[in-house]
């Protein structure tokens, strides 16, 4: 582990409690614990590693999300004040692309917040569960567009 | 532009409250712990970007706005990750139903 690598996530964390806490001299002391024990905690869990967002990438996925959050919305919305609750609810197996480990955590994550799914990693295992809302929904297919776009944005030559 | 940003803010943070309360009614009437976990996630989410929007031109500083983005980002996180947490949990304790 570099100390570049360490200075940058500790500037990270201390421009987060910038904008969150502002600028105080009297917070300071609380600052820098809150500051050094969160580049501790996100170290350990998440070494610095060679791998290089692309932010052509992560632009994309920002453009795309609040769109995506707006049909994820009326979807549930639009189910949860029909009298007679259309749902179709059942899971799907998916099978992604990313192996099981924290990129992967990530887009599933991230697939939570996306219209009509749930994605389930069961035990770590290769195929996942997707539990849906409405299993006629093209579902396997835009989780396969998502991961694709995930992928890019991590760097992904082959997306 | 005052005026105007005032129209806004009331628009959006009004649409914000519909989903905030369409996501209560999924949890109340949805059937089983996986929908509503549907339910409080997207809808409650969406209704939180709605009103942080709409706060936005409310915000007295490019710091202020700054903030109110960052907690949205936070929240967004934290709930993806609980989400996940929780379907886990359910799945792990066969609780399919």
């Amino acid at each position: 582990m570099t100390v570049p690598a360490i200075l940058r996530r500790g500037a990270g964390f201390l421009a987060l409690w910038l904008v969150l806490a502002g600028l105080n001299p009297g917070d300071l002391p609380a600052a820098i614990v809150a500051v050094v024990a969160a580049t501790w905690v996100s170290l350990r869990l998440l070494p610095p590693g060679d791998r290089i967002i692309s932010l052509p990438g992560l632009g994309a996925l920002a453009v795309r999300f609040p769109r995506q959050s707006l049909e994820a919305g009326i979807d549930v919305a639009r189910r949860a004040f029909a009298p007679d609750l259309p749902l179709n609810v059942g899971t799907v197996g998916y099978t992604p692309r990313l192996p099981a480990g924290p990129a992967r955590d990530a887009f599933l994550a991230y697939a939570s917040l996306m219209p009509g799914t749930v994605p389930v990693s069961v035990n770590g295992g290769v195929t996942i569960m997707i539990h849906c809302l409405d299993t006629r929904q093209a579902v396997v297919q835009q989780m396969a567009n998502d991961e694709a776009r995930f992928i890019r944005m991590l760097g992904g030559a082959d997306a | 532009m005052m005026l105007l940003g005032d129209i806004a803010t009331g628009l959006l943070v009004s649409a914000g409250v519909v989903f905030f309360l369409a996501g209560t009614v999924g949890l109340l009437r949805f059937p089983d712990s996986m929908t509503r976990l549907h339910a409080l996630t997207k809808a409650d989410s969406l209704g939180l970007g709605l009103v942080v929007l709409g706060l936005l031109p409310q915000a007295a500083s490019v710091l202020e706005a700054l903030k109110l983005v960052a907690v949205w980002l936070l929240t967004q996180l934290a709930g993806a990750t609980v989400t996940q947490l929780v379907a886990r949990a359910i799945w792990r304790g066969g609780g399919r139903s």
